[in-house]
């Protein structure tokens, strides 16, 4: 098993764990938490941006750690970036337009959507690209 | 990705060539071993240094490596 397929079955087994246990522990918080702006909500974000900013910075540094990747490697990682966001844009599409097509302009939605729909987007974005690499590295590798 | 039109000899050459192994041609020309899978497979077309890189460890021009099927 190559680096890329070792990392792309790591994020596929982390970030499914993480956003899965970040959409339990929201759900958690969101139903004790009623009020609008308080300490709870300001506690809430500043560890959510304490979670993001380390994460946006380890992706960051993963780009440096896939100069290592071969030719094919890159190809192929790049291939699955553009799934992932196809995958992000049509998930976003997905979760904004439901509820309209759904419930009518007329409606209101609880904000507590709205960081679901921000964690469901990342996990799906992510996931998508996850697969595209295990599939598209166990399609060129067959027969072999 | 796939390359219908590309064929190559790359698994006759490493026989022809000491039995050398996957790895040993991979290690050589700078790819992971699953590439020179990909190639020999005819799963994926390597790029012109690739390919350069790959007749030159056998000693022989390119297209004897390669050949593209019109």
């Amino acid at each position: 098993m190559s680096k890329l397929q070792k990392s792309a079955w790591f994020n596929l087994g982390l970030l499914t764990i993480g956003s899965l246990f970040a959409l339990m522990c929201f759900y958690w918080a969101a139903g004790r938490i009623e009020k609008g702006f308080n300490y709870i909500n300001v506690i809430l974000f500043l560890l959510m941006l304490c979670f993001i900013i380390p994460a946006v910075y380890i992706i960051g540094q993963k780009k440096s750690y896939e100069a290592g990747f071969d030719e094919r490697e890159k190809m192929i990682n790049q291939r699955a970036t553009s799934f992932s966001l196809w995958g992000l844009v049509i998930v976003l599409y997905l979760s904004c337009f439901t509820p309209f097509v759904a419930l009518g302009g007329g409606n209101i939605l609880k904000v507590v959507y709205l960081p679901v729909i921000f964690i469901c987007t990342i996990l799906t974005a992510q996931l998508i690209k996850s697969i595209a690499i295990i599939v598209q590295c166990a399609l060129e590798e067959k027969d072999g | 990705m796939g390359s219908e039109h590309l064929s190559n000899n790359v698994r006759r050459l490493r026989f022809e060539h000491d039995q050398m192994t996957q790895q040993q041609l991979a290690d050589k020309v700078g790819v992971t071993r699953q590439t020179i899978i990909a190639i020999e497979a005819g799963n994926y077309a390597p790029s012109l240094p690739l390919a350069f890189r790959i007749a030159r460890t056998f000693g022989v021009p390119i297209e004897q490596v390669f050949q593209y099927d019109e």
